[in-house]
């Protein structure tokens, strides 16, 4: 990693240990991929991973989010729970990711309207700081 | 006619209008409307009307809106509302006493002058949507009397002033012989066969302003042209058929006109100081005989003037020495652009010449083409109150210091001389040839 | 809530690009059509250079003698026209819907000033819409179909905002600026709205009459 990203993650990590508290978070939260997203422009995306997979019934379906994908083809049975989504889905030299930005909002809203349940309109995830 | 009453101010008092509706039923007024839409228009009027989007941008373009107190019934858009909307909207199911006032508004509250086109965002030709309503009306019969009588004087005698043939030729003599005391070698040629030069003239030369074909004589005899003039009908180059939607008759008159030049193998057409001639023969007449372009070169008395003294042709004794301002015609100017060249004409033949504002293509209309000065003595009040702002500009421009309005124009003519009387405007009207042919140098034999 | 987000962002915004693009082509084709028929006569006159040269000058601010006269009008319609194409193209949140259908994207304007550009446009409508009851030139020429013109054209925009700042009740009112911008798209052809298609011919055709027959200015 060159110095700026890591001036720039430390820049944040500092940022975001002054602001959680006073978001008063729970330690559950998380935000989606900080790091891959330098301009941001929506306030970020709070998710309780545990809860929501509790909710939704997916505790045993790893895969379903995190895929692997081998030479354009699905590797079934094999999850990748390890990477960050941003390791295949970013672009290189995209300040704004579209295409990774894409991609979380497929993943979640496709299913939040096929199961009829979830957040599918851009505010309700993209939810503003009180 | 002791027993007449007053017509009140919402009435109207024509009997070409008024008997006209009364021949109607609203099966044939759907017919005809039907008829005309279908048959004789197309994309370019249901464009017209589908793309106004309602702004009343185009009501500062016309001079009667202004005129009016700004009464929304007298903008462009607003004319249009009361007739071609009601009449599109209505698929021609609309009542005679409608048909009566839209024959009000397209006759007698536009002078299809064009203005509102360069005002509209979208360069709307509302003249063109009120030409239709004209059109209309004309099919109905439902047009005010005496425009309507010099249509018919038109297509009995081909000439608008019921001038016979003989009557024609006698005031050309007549003139020619006047003309010789001035210059005795004075011709007025008639029907000379491959003259450069064919001039004609509209109906009310002969009839009422002979003089001015005097005038017309002394300066191509002065400018040693070869010209000639028809001794048989299509010598009046004016058209009020036109203006009253019946445009076969149009089509007729242009014709009579083209050909008379053509028989006698003219090199061009020069013609006199009128706009709504010109107008019939370099944009209305020509179109509808299919010619995309006059057949034969059309040359406006203005431009013949500016050829004159660009050329040299004619000399003059002195400058005309009293402070002139100009009326730019719509159909020369908006029709034509001639107006840098009357304003080098003005330049080359008057000491001081002020503008009037606005002016060029932006001058107010004189209120009287389009035909509505033709539509006579029942209208002629409403016609001058509805052009006070063209008094306010000619009251503007002798604020200046003008005291003489130059108007290449017979329709502005008549148009300025009522506004200047009725408003007291207190200025001498001229046509360009008046002060040309006052200041030339007239051959000495 | 997800059917309606369903059925909106599915079949209806297909439907509305559908009407909007087919309804737009037929109009074209049948007005042309006419035209060959009735008005050959248009085509002979029409004129590329004056046309051009017509519709620069009215597409320039204060490039028409009008325009000069009407200031306030001149500014609110060429900032609510520009801001009308500019916002939705442009703004991040609909780039990256086209991005999730299609896998293409474009240029993104931050969120700050598609905010702007979108009050700007309601604020126009507010403008238009007191112009309508006000100026009675306008209110005389103006009609219930007008209003509610206006009113579509200004529910997404309003809505948008309402949605990006997130006030009362923003979830259901995303679903109304999606429809209410499919309404929108939908009612073009067949509404005055068609004049962002017809302006370069009308203002085409007088520019070449002027330019070509008249030897004039149309400005």
């Amino acid at each position: 990693m060159n110095t700026t990203v890591k001036q720039m993650i430390l820049l944040f990590l500092i940022s975001a240990g002054v602001l959680i508290p006073s978001f008063s978070f729970c330690d559950d939260y998380m935000n989606i991929d900080e790091e891959a997203f330098t301009k941001k422009q929506r306030p970020f995306v709070s998710f309780n991973h545990d809860e929501h997979n509790e909710m939704a019934g997916l505790e045993e379906d790893c895969a379903l989010c995190h895929h692997m994908y081998e030479d354009g083809k699905l590797v079934e049975d094999e999850s990748s729970e390890d990477m960050a989504c941003s390791e295949c889905h970013a672009k290189e030299n995209d300040p704004k990711q579209m295409e990774l930005a894409a991609t979380y909002h497929k993943r979640c809203r496709e299913c939040h309207v096929e199961k009829k349940q979830g957040p599918i309109t851009c505010g309700a995830c993209h939810k503003k700081v009180k | 006619m002791t027993d007449s009453t007053p017509v009140p101010d919402n009435e109207i008092d024509d009997q070409g209008i008024i008997q006209g509706v009364e021949q109607l039923s609203p099966e044939k007024i759907e017919r005809i409307i039907n008829e005309v839409l279908s048959e004789e228009t197309g994309a370019k009027l249901k464009v017209y009307v589908d793309t106004c989007v309602h702004c009343g941008l185009c009501s500062e373009g016309c001079h009667y809106y202004v005129s009016r107190d700004k009464d929304p019934k007298f903008s462009p858009a607003g004319k249009v509302k009361q007739t071609m909307w009601e009449i599109m909207r209505k698929k021609g199911k609309v009542s005679p006493e409608f048909i009566k006032q839209a024959a009000v508004i397209a006759y007698t509250q536009c002078n299809l002058c064009k203005r509102c086109a360069m005002y509209c965002p979208f360069g709307i030709d509302i003249a063109y949507v009120l030409s239709v309503v004209r059109r209309i009306c004309h099919r109905l019969g439902v047009v005010p009397l005496y425009i309507q009588d010099t249509a018919h004087s038109h297509s009995v005698t081909g000439n608008q002033m019921w001038v016979k043939d003989d009557e024609w030729v006698d005031t050309l003599m007549w003139q020619e012989e006047e003309a010789r005391d001035e210059a005795p070698n004075l011709r007025i040629p008639l029907d000379v066969e491959g003259a450069d030069t064919f001039y004609s003239v509209i109906g009310p030369e002969p009839k009422f302003r002979a003089q001015l074909i005097y005038q017309a004589a002394m300066i191509m005899n002065a400018a040693g042209e070869d010209w000639t003039m028809p001794s048989m009908p299509g010598w009046d180059n004016s058209d009020m058929c036109m203006f009253t939607g019946d445009y076969e008759m149009m089509e007729r008159l242009k014709k009579m006109h083209f050909e008379a030049a053509t028989k006698l193998k003219a090199k061009r057409i020069v013609m006199g100081e009128c706009g709504h001639a010109f107008r019939s023969v370099y944009d209305m007449g020509n179109r509808a005989l299919g010619w995309k372009m006059p057949p034969i070169p059309i040359v406006h008395a203005l431009e013949y003037y500016h050829e004159l003294f660009s050329q040299d042709k004619i000399k003059i004794k002195h400058k005309f020495d009293r402070p002139v301002t100009l009326h730019d015609p719509c159909n020369i100017v908006r029709g034509r652009g001639l107006h840098e060249m009357a304003r080098s004409v003005v330049n080359s033949t008057c000491k001081t010449f002020i503008e009037m504002t606005p002016n060029r293509e932006h001058n107010y209309c004189c209120g009287a083409g389009g035909g509505v000065i033709n539509c006579g003595p029942p209208f002629k009040n409403a016609r001058l109150d509805s052009n006070k702002i063209k008094a306010e500009q000619l009251f503007a421009a002798k604020a200046k210091g003008a005291e003489v309005v130059i108007a290449p124009c017979h329709n502005c003519h008549g148009g300025l001389e009522d506004i200047i009387h009725h408003y007291g405007v207190d200025m001498e009207l001229k046509f360009l040839g008046d002060i040309i042919y006052e200041i030339m140098e007239k051959p000495e034999e | 809530m997800h059917d309606i987000y369903a059925i909106l962002t599915g079949p209806l915004a297909w439907l509305s690009f559908a009407v909007f693009l087919g309804g737009s082509l037929y109009r074209f084709i049948s007005l042309y059509q006419l035209a060959r028929k009735k008005d050959g006569a248009v085509f002979q006159y029409m004129d590329l250079k004056f046309a051009l040269r017509s519709i620069a000058h009215w597409l320039t601010p204060f490039g028409a003698k009008n325009m000069r006269m009407n200031p306030a009008m001149t500014v609110v319609t060429f900032a609510f026209h520009i801001a009308l194409f500019i916002a939705p193209l442009f703004v991040f949140a609909h780039v990256v819907l086209i991005e999730e259908s299609f896998g293409i994207h474009w240029f993104t304007l931050p969120d700050s000033v598609a905010d702007i550009l979108s009050i700007i446009v309601v604020l126009s409508c507010v403008f238009f819409f007191a112009r309508r009851i006000m100026r009675p030139e306008v209110k005389f020429l103006t009609t219930w179909v007008d209003i509610v013109i206006l009113i579509i054209v200004a529910a997404p925009f309003a809505t948008g905002v309402w949605v990006f700042h997130q006030w009362a009740g923003f979830p259901t009112m995303t679903l109304v600026h999606i429809f209410s911008g499919e309404l929108m798209l939908a009612i073009i052809p067949f509404t005055k709205l068609f004049h962002m298609f017809l302006f370069p011919f009308t203002r085409g055709y007088i520019g070449s009459e002027f330019g070509g027959v008249r030897m004039a200015k149309d400005w």
